[in-house]
């Protein structure tokens, strides 16, 4: 009875590390990014804007927005099914005060060959803004807005199936900017 | 030798039980389990110490009226509604202080986050260095609601705001959050009569 208790421990601790280590790497994977190394830029900037909203809280709160007022309906549909939306969003008083390697970190994880560049648009008198998808199949499994200027930075990590039709709906909601992606991309096109 | 493999088939499964068990807890965790001891304390303090000021509360009767009458917001153009659970909201305010960081507000934005960081998650943050303005807004679940923490700092004066909100508000709330933690302060230290 000991020995099975003994070796049931023993294939216990094997299969949590093996468990643990699939559960890390899905949360690795899966859209989302790893922001907190922008952090380093709050200090340089003159205004600085975290915002994270998580599956979990998406679960609990977004199915109580009102289906009957049309406006919050068409944002539920838009948002039912991501797990995630964070925005990092930081503005600068002077030109140069950050630099690329200040968001190489961001950029080293979109070369990432599970990322796919659908929208690279530079311009000099709006900066630019790059739009990826990671996709698994025909699943979205995540999106990342990367919108530079030389005196903004901004990045938005949403995680999950987004709609990219219904994308500038969100724009301006959940601590999204204003980012123009969509007449951005028209132009592109 | 049936009895043996039958054992450590037996063995095998109980292991994987116990591990999946484990793993569920570790990784199903809840959004931040309400806490033990006081973090509106503990961030009312932190704001004390680190910027070598001191709060005031709202007289207890006042809060006690603020409570029943609890001021109503229109948001998202719509109804009026509350805000705040009645009487579960604590304020501390601040007035006419010297809330100068002299360049740390870095500093000040990690310890408060560290202070927090076991027992909340951070919603919104922002911080404008040069109007040493500061927003934070925690959240944590409290049965079928949330526990929401607002610290407001601005030049010389700041609010620490903590109240019960329900899912429903907190939907419409997140959809702007940057006018979440004005509308939350507002909502707990504004009367209905002003």
């Amino acid at each position: 009875m000991k020995s099975i208790f003994k070796t049931s421990l023993k294939f216990a601790s094997v299969a949590l590390v093996l468990l643990l280590g699939i559960a890390a790497s899905a949360q690795t994977q899966g859209g989302k990014i790893e922001l907190t190394q922008l952090d380093q830029l709050a200090a340089k900037a003159s205004q600085s804007v975290d915002v994270n909203l998580d599956e979990r809280l998406m679960r609990l709160t977004l199915p109580f927005l009102s289906s009957k007022d049309p406006d919050n309906a068409k944002i539920r549909e838009v948002v039912t099914g991501l797990k995630g939306i964070y925005v990092r969003s930081f503005e600068f008083e002077q030109e140069g005060q950050y630099s690329a390697a200040d968001i190489e970190g961001i950029r080293a994880q979109l070369r990432n060959p599970a990322w796919n560049r659908i929208v690279n648009v530079n311009s000099k008198k709006e900066g630019s803004i790059e739009v990826y998808l990671m996709t698994v199949g025909a699943r979205i499994e995540g999106l990342a807005v990367l919108a530079t200027d030389p005196k903004e930075v901004t990045v938005v990590n949403i995680i999950g199936p987004v709609d990219l039709e219904k994308l500038s709906q969100l724009e301006g909601q959940f601590g999204i900017p204003e980012l123009g992606i969509e007449s951005k991309t028209k132009t592109k096109n | 030798m049936t009895t043996a493999n039958n054992s450590s088939r037996g063995a095998v499964v109980a292991g994987l039980l116990i591990a999946a068990a484990m793993t569920g807890l570790l990784t199903i965790a809840p959004y931040r389990a309400a806490a033990k001891g006081d973090d509106f304390g503990a961030a009312v303090k932190l704001i004390e110490q680190f910027y070598n000021v001191k709060h005031q509360s709202l007289p207890f009767l006042a809060r006690a009226g603020m409570s029943a009458t609890k001021t109503v917001m229109r948001m998202s153009g719509g109804q009026r509604k509350r805000i705040a659970e009645m009487g579960s909201v604590k304020v501390a305010f601040f007035e006419d202080q010297d809330f100068s960081s002299r360049g740390r507000i870095g500093a000040f934005k990690s310890s408060i986050n560290g202070a927090l960081a076991n027992t909340w998650s951070p919603l919104v943050q922002t911080v404008a260095a040069k109007e040493e303005a500061q927003t934070y807004i925690y959240l944590r679940e409290a049965n079928a609601k949330f526990q929401v923490l607002v610290i407001t700092i601005e030049r010389r004066e700041a609010v620490v705001v903590q109240a019960m909100i329900n899912p429903q508000t907190l939907a419409l709330l997140m959809q702007n959050p940057d006018e979440m933690g004005r509308v939350i302060t507002n909502d707990a230290t504004t009367n209905d009569n002003d």
